[in-house]
């Protein structure tokens, strides 16, 4: 039995170059909590079901030495998918999917979110490839013998989903739901040898980097403020003295309510496109 | 039985340097860090001094991470809303072989971290060493913070850096006094490439380097700023047990620095990136441990190897010698099997005919006579008095002589000529 873990590497100091965006990338990658957890939840299964633990990462040959950590905690296996850039998650499940079925892994954990855009598709896309049982979002996992999780899941106000799964499965966790082993100092000076398995990713398209300045509420042309005094004009132009619409409280169903809500922010302007331009990649 | 040849704790310029010299010399040796990367956890003002890596790196500026090439020195006397500086410009510092370099500390530990590891080193990162393991008086290892964390060699080199726990443990450090140590905190303020070039004078990737006295207020010590590529680090340096009795705080102090007429304008409109503290070992010679015991060497801020001495500020120049010269010297200990005190002692007689030891010695008076009060509060008074005076025209009164300006200045500001004058030697012995 296989238990493999995916885990987003990310780097966690790029350079931002506050005039113009530019992102200058780092040395220092790193993920995020729920991927560590991911990781401890995939060593802790491949423990008491004695099956063969084995991370999965997409990134570049620097992510090397940050998979290398998973193997002093105890990680049997480590496969890197050759990859550069931010590729589309789409893409990113797609891969993994291809690798992880390569593997024969049963039972596939990920992290909820990565420290970058943290939607937590890809672990839903994965499953839907596989063709495996999905669980997104588990803040409580267990386990009803070898290839079974009991597992809870948060849904809204505050309740929470019972679920039991079988492999094929594929489960996305939260950070709390454990938290990485420290490895042991014999162990963290032998894993600078561990070999970590390359898989090539032929035809995949890296779209390129799109630099996106914050966003700036749009200027809105104002007529001159005709007060004599500095002060009244300053009262004018900030409306500090107006009336004010009073709050409304519109009680709807809720696609009526969202276009309510999409009408008025139109109306006041947030919702004009988001000044981007392309940027050379890298 | 041993895990390694060696053990360096402390991936700082002091322990990057044993390791590269430890492995150059084709030892086995660990270097453990308690930080994610090296440098990750360390601070300081600003500017490397590069020649003492000429041998350990040639043509080191080619592959340092550099900021910008100080070619710009100056030394400024605040007094109020005052201030008087010497500038000195250099623009041979800024092509090679340099003089000075602002570099940031996570960018330049790893870098030398990174030569020591390409060199064969073992860097082991997010690991504390909690102890040293002793066995018959002897240092045989370390304990660290990791499951079965215990590590073996018949040396270890301790380049923890100030107030060394590994040093303190093995009893090098017979006693500690607060006194003898200052904290250093700086802001890092972003401001764009041609506001610096500016505001400070300076072209391309030329640098300024600006040492200041009078701006502590009640607190002894002294201030700093340094242009980076694309920021300012602004900083103070205060006694500690001044802080500790009470009074202003160190925050407090950096903002009035930073809002000091002849700062303000430097910094003004920018953003600050990052706010920083970290102790210094102000005394150097007077406070230096032990150096050498059996098993264990010490090197760098673990061993109060900073120079501080008002017009230097010098720390990782001297941690780099320090680490190399223990590295050397414990590897040829190691190559004749006696990693002894005896033998060990090697290290502390390199020391000794270099300019690690040579120029503590020598400036061993400095650090206190720069803490004195003649030189934070009656030096800076007096000389921007003077220099208010010289350059008042007071017409039409006629211009007073300048023995005059100076015995007034003096007068107003409490300063006899006596101690003046032997503060001036003791300053003249100091500096030699
Ligand atoms: C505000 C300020 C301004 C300064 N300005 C300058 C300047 O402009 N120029 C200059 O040359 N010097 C300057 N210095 C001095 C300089 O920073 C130090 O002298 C120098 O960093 C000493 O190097 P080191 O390797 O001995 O110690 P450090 O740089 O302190 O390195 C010690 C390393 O050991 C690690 N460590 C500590 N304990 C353990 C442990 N138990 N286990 C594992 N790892 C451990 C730390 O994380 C660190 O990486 C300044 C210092 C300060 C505070």
């Amino acid at each position: 039995m296989i238990v493999a873990a995916c885990v987003k590497l990310v780097d966690l100091r790029p350079g931002v170059d506050r005039l113009t965006g530019a992102v200058t990338p780092s040395t220092t990658l790193g993920c995020s909590a729920a991927d560590r957890a991911a990781v401890e939840l995939a060593l802790q299964l491949a423990d008491s079901w004695s099956a063969e633990s084995v991370v999965v990462c997409c990134g570049p040959d620097r992510a090397d030495p940050v998979l290398r950590e998973f193997a002093a905690a105890g990680v049997d296996r480590l496969v890197r998918i050759d990859a550069t850039g931010a590729p589309d998650s789409a893409d990113v499940a797609g891969l993994l999917a291809t690798t992880l079925a390569g593997l024969g892994a049963d039972v596939v954990v990920c992290g909820d979110h990565s420290l970058d855009r943290g939607s937590g598709s890809v672990p839903a896309f994965v499953a839907g490839a596989l063709g495996a049982a999905q669980a997104l979002g588990l803040v409580e996992v267990g386990t009803e013998g070898p290839g079974t999780l009991r597992a809870t899941r948060r849904l809204d106000g505050g309740r929470r989903e019972r679920l039991v799964v079988d492999a094929p499965s594929v489960v996305s966790v939260e950070g709390s739901v454990a938290e990485l082993r420290r490895a042991s100092l014999a162990a963290t000076l032998r894993a600078g040898d561990v070999p970590v398995e390359v898989v090539a990713a032929p035809g995949l398209v890296v779209p390129p980097t799109v630099t996106t300045r914050p966003w700036v509420p749009p200027t809105r042309v104002q007529p001159p403020p005709q007060g004599t005094a500095a002060l009244e004009r300053v009262v004018e132009l900030t409306g500090a003295m107006v009336e004010r619409t009073p709050p409304r409280t519109v009680e709807l169903p809720p696609d009526r309510a969202a276009a309510l809500i999409v009408e008025q922010l139109r109306a006041w302007g947030y919702l004009e496109a988001v000044p981007s331009e392309p940027a050379t990649d890298g | 039985m041993s895990d390694f040849d060696a053990i360096v704790v402390g991936a700082g310029p002091a322990g990057s340097a044993a390791a590269l010299e430890l492995a150059r010399a084709g030892r086995s040796v660990c270097l453990l860090e308690r930080g994610p990367t090296p440098g990750s956890k360390n601070m300081y003002g600003g500017v490397v001094y590069g020649r003492i890596l000429d041998t350990l790196v040639p043509g080191w500026w080619e592959q340092m991470p550099v900021q910008r090439w100080v070619t710009r020195r100056s030394t400024m006397l605040i007094h109020d809303d005052r201030a008087l500086t010497v500038d000195f410009r250099h623009p041979g510092w800024g092509a090679a072989p340099f003089n000075g370099a602002t570099t940031f500390r996570p960018d330049f530990d790893a870098w030398l971290a990174g030569l020591a590891v390409d060199a064969g080193a073992s860097l082991v990162c997010s690991t504390t060493a909690t102890g040293l393991i002793r066995e018959g008086g002897r240092v045989v290892g370390v304990r660290t913070d990791r499951p079965d964390g215990d590590l073996r060699a018949p040396v270890v080199i301790a380049c923890d850096g100030v107030n060394s726990f590994l040093a303190k443990e093995a009893g090098m450090y017979p006693h500690t006094d607060a006194a003898n140590f200052t904290v250093g905190v700086k802001e890092t303020i972003s401001l764009p490439r041609e506001v610096i070039d500016e505001r400070f004078g300076v072209r391309g990737e030329e640098g300024v380097d600006i040492e200041i006295l009078g701006c502590t207020g009640d607190v002894p010590g002294g201030g700093f700023v340094y242009t980076n590529a694309t920021s300012v680090a602004v900083g103070l340096v205060l006694s500690l047990p001044a802080l500790a009795a009470g009074g202003d705080r160190p925050e407090e102090l950096l903002r009035r620095l930073k809002a000091h007429p002849a700062i303000a304008p430097l910094v003004e409109g920018g953003e600050v990136l990052e706010y920083s503290a970290h102790v210094i070992p102000e005394a150097g010679y007077e406070m230096m441990p032990e150096l050498v015991g059996d098993g264990i060497l010490v090197a760098g801020d673990a061993a109060a190897m900073c120079l501080a001495a008002g017009i230097w500020l010098e720390g990782v120049n001297f941690a780099i010698g320090s680490g190399a010269a223990a590295g050397r010297a414990a590897a040829q200990c190691i190559a004749r099997n006696d990693t002894s005190a005896a033998a060990l002692a090697a290290y502390r007689r390199a020391l000794e005919s270099s300019f690690v030891l040579a120029d503590h010695r020598k400036l061993r008076a400095a650090p206190h006579l720069v803490m004195g009060d003649l030189a934070q509060r009656g030096l800076p008074a007096v000389a921007c008095g003077v220099m208010e005076d010289l350059f008042t025209v007071r017409n039409p009164e006629p211009k007073p002589g300048v023995r005059r300006i100076v015995r007034t200045q003096m007068r107003r500001h409490g300063v006899r000529a006596r101690d003046a004058v032997r503060e001036g030697l003791r300053a003249l012995r100091a500096f030699g």
